[in-house]
């Protein structure tokens, strides 16, 4: 019964149905944790230390560069499922992740260069995360404009995989770039096997902005490959009576 | 045996395959200290990032068209259903360029080294990371040019620049290194590492791109 | 109810500091920008969406 419950997503018509359902739910929810939380964040926390008041940037930079750098390993896990099981449905989603994983990178970096103005003085380094999530962002654009130079959709869907698989030796450089080298960026403040070393009462906003924002990225995503599925399967049809 | 010897007279014959990159390589070094006032002190730092940079750029002229040709007249098609891997072939065909371009540049470079550092011993460090260097680019822009057989080459090694832009942090890194004398030999285990691991799944990852190609 | 970090609206907005400095401006440009590419990419896609429905039907 599980394997008829996961075999049934592989069909791009029970996606559509079941993404449909769900997105309003997922876009108010996330929506609402999301305010909240900014609004905690900004207004009801007290000032760093040491920065002052512009570390509020915390609550927007950190969850966009932790979900640019899940989406990449989630369009690498979903090329790995379609070059080995052939589903074409991951290639769509492969596809459509591309571009809100340039976006929410766009947002890292422009908020982080912000962020770098009154706390570093600069709003440019060039320093190992840095340059790597520049690097990040140069390649999902490249992912992007690879699918779109080829006009046969099944070698562009096979190339696209590929590069992704390849490409994602740059995510263990980022996640590992503030301790392998002495970088201007500060090391991890919260990591699986110890006591958080940022306050608690900065902490419960800064989890709660995550998850908004990776709600919010949710709906980007089902929006983009609504779009996909619609612009490829536009012959069958199923797609005329869904329309 | 034959393979190696077949590939090695195919690139020596098409002169401006492999002339052509090494020319180019030392119009850059040589057109580079003109750029600078001729008694400038800084010569010296500015150099290796120079050399990294030109290694780079010839490295993606150099596999402009390692797989084009062949796949043009039908070379490719036939080997592939000839020899059972034509991961082989890939591999093989990148050794023969790496050994005629990669090689001649990194002595090229090595001695460029020596001359604008003026130290035999920070040159002759430098020549075993250029040779291990220039293989890594031939791999990864292969594997670029390899995507785009059928668009131009230009697309695919432009698409693959950021994975090869890493290797530069590291590069960087080994420079410092070299200038201050300390853990040399430790850097140079990495990029070795690095090679290996490149060497032996690229030319893998290559052969499916171009068996895809082929359908 | 809320203990609120900044006293009133104005101060809010340039969110001035202990050690002086008033970094108001960049965290309030950083929140324009961010919501501003969310809000742009939503509406991009869901124009893109009714028009490809139009082009099917």
């Amino acid at each position: 019964m599980i394997k008829k419950f996961i075999h049934q997503f592989a069909s791009p018509k029970t996606y559509l149905f079941q993404v449909d359902r769900a997105y309003s739910y997922i876009f108010y929810i996330s929506l609402f944790i999301y305010l909240g939380s900014l609004f905690w964040g900004l207004f009801l926390t007290s000032e760093d230390f040491v920065q002052g008041n512009s570390y509020r940037i915390i609550y927007l930079h950190v969850p966009a560069s932790f979900i640019s750098q899940s989406l990449y390993l989630a369009m690498a896990f979903a090329s790995a499922i379609f070059l080995i099981w052939k589903v074409k449905l991951s290639a769509y989603l492969v596809k459509s992740i591309a571009p809100i994983g340039a976006i929410t990178t766009f947002i890292a970096l422009i908020s982080g260069s912000i962020w770098g103005i009154p706390t570093w003085g600069t709003w440019w380094a060039w320093d190992a995360r840095i340059i790597s999530t520049l690097i990040l962002f140069i390649m999902y654009l490249g992912l992007i404009s690879l699918h779109d130079s080829f006009t046969d959709y099944e070698k562009a869907d096979k190339f696209l995989a590929i590069l992704v698989i390849v490409g994602s030796v740059n995510i263990p450089i980022i996640k590992m770039s503030v301790e392998w080298w002495s970088t201007l960026h500060q090391t991890a403040s919260i990591t699986v096997t110890e006591k958080p070393a940022i306050d608690s009462s900065m902490l419960y906003p800064l989890f709660g902005s995550m998850i908004g924002f990776a709600g919010l990225v949710c709906c980007l995503v089902i929006l983009s490959s609504k779009l996909q599925i619609l612009t490829r399967e536009k012959n069958k049809s199923w797609v005329k009576n869904y329309v | 045996m034959k393979l190696i010897n077949f590939e090695f007279l195919k690139l020596r014959k098409k002169s401006r395959g492999w002339l052509g990159p090494i020319l180019v390589f030392i119009l850059i070094m040589t057109a580079f200290p003109l750029t600078v006032e001729i008694l400038n002190s800084n010569l010296e730092q500015a150099f290796f990032s120079v050399l990294w940079i030109a290694t780079l750029l010839v490295m993606m002229l150099a596999t402009e068209d390692i797989f084009l040709e062949d796949y043009n007249d039908g070379t490719l098609e036939q080997t592939a259903i000839k020899y059972d891997s034509l991961a082989l072939l890939v591999a093989i065909k990148i050794f023969v360029y790496w050994s005629l371009i990669g090689i001649p540049i990194s002595l090229i470079g090595a001695l460029y080294a020596f001359g604008i550092t003026g130290s035999i011993e920070s040159a002759l460090q430098i020549l075993p990371v250029l040779i291990i260097t220039t293989y890594i680019f031939l791999n990864i822009f292969s594997f670029g040019n390899a995507l785009s057989l059928t668009k131009g080459s230009i697309l695919g090694t432009l698409i693959t620049m950021p994975l090869v832009l890493p290797l530069l942090v590291v590069l960087g890194k080994v420079v410092i290194a070299i200038n201050l004398g300390i853990s040399f030999l430790g850097f140079l285990f990495l990029l070795l590492g690095i090679l290996s691991i490149i060497i032996l799944i690229l030319p893998m990852v290559i052969s499916f791109v171009i068996k895809a190609h082929l359908e | 109810m809320f203990n609120f970090a900044f006293d009133s609206i104005g101060e809010a907005f340039i969110m001035q500091s202990a050690n002086g400095q008033s970094h108001g401006i960049y965290v309030w440009s950083v929140i324009f920008i961010v919501f501003l590419s969310l809000a742009v990419t939503f509406f991009v896609y869901k124009r893109k969406i009714s028009s490809i429905g139009k082009k099917i039907k």
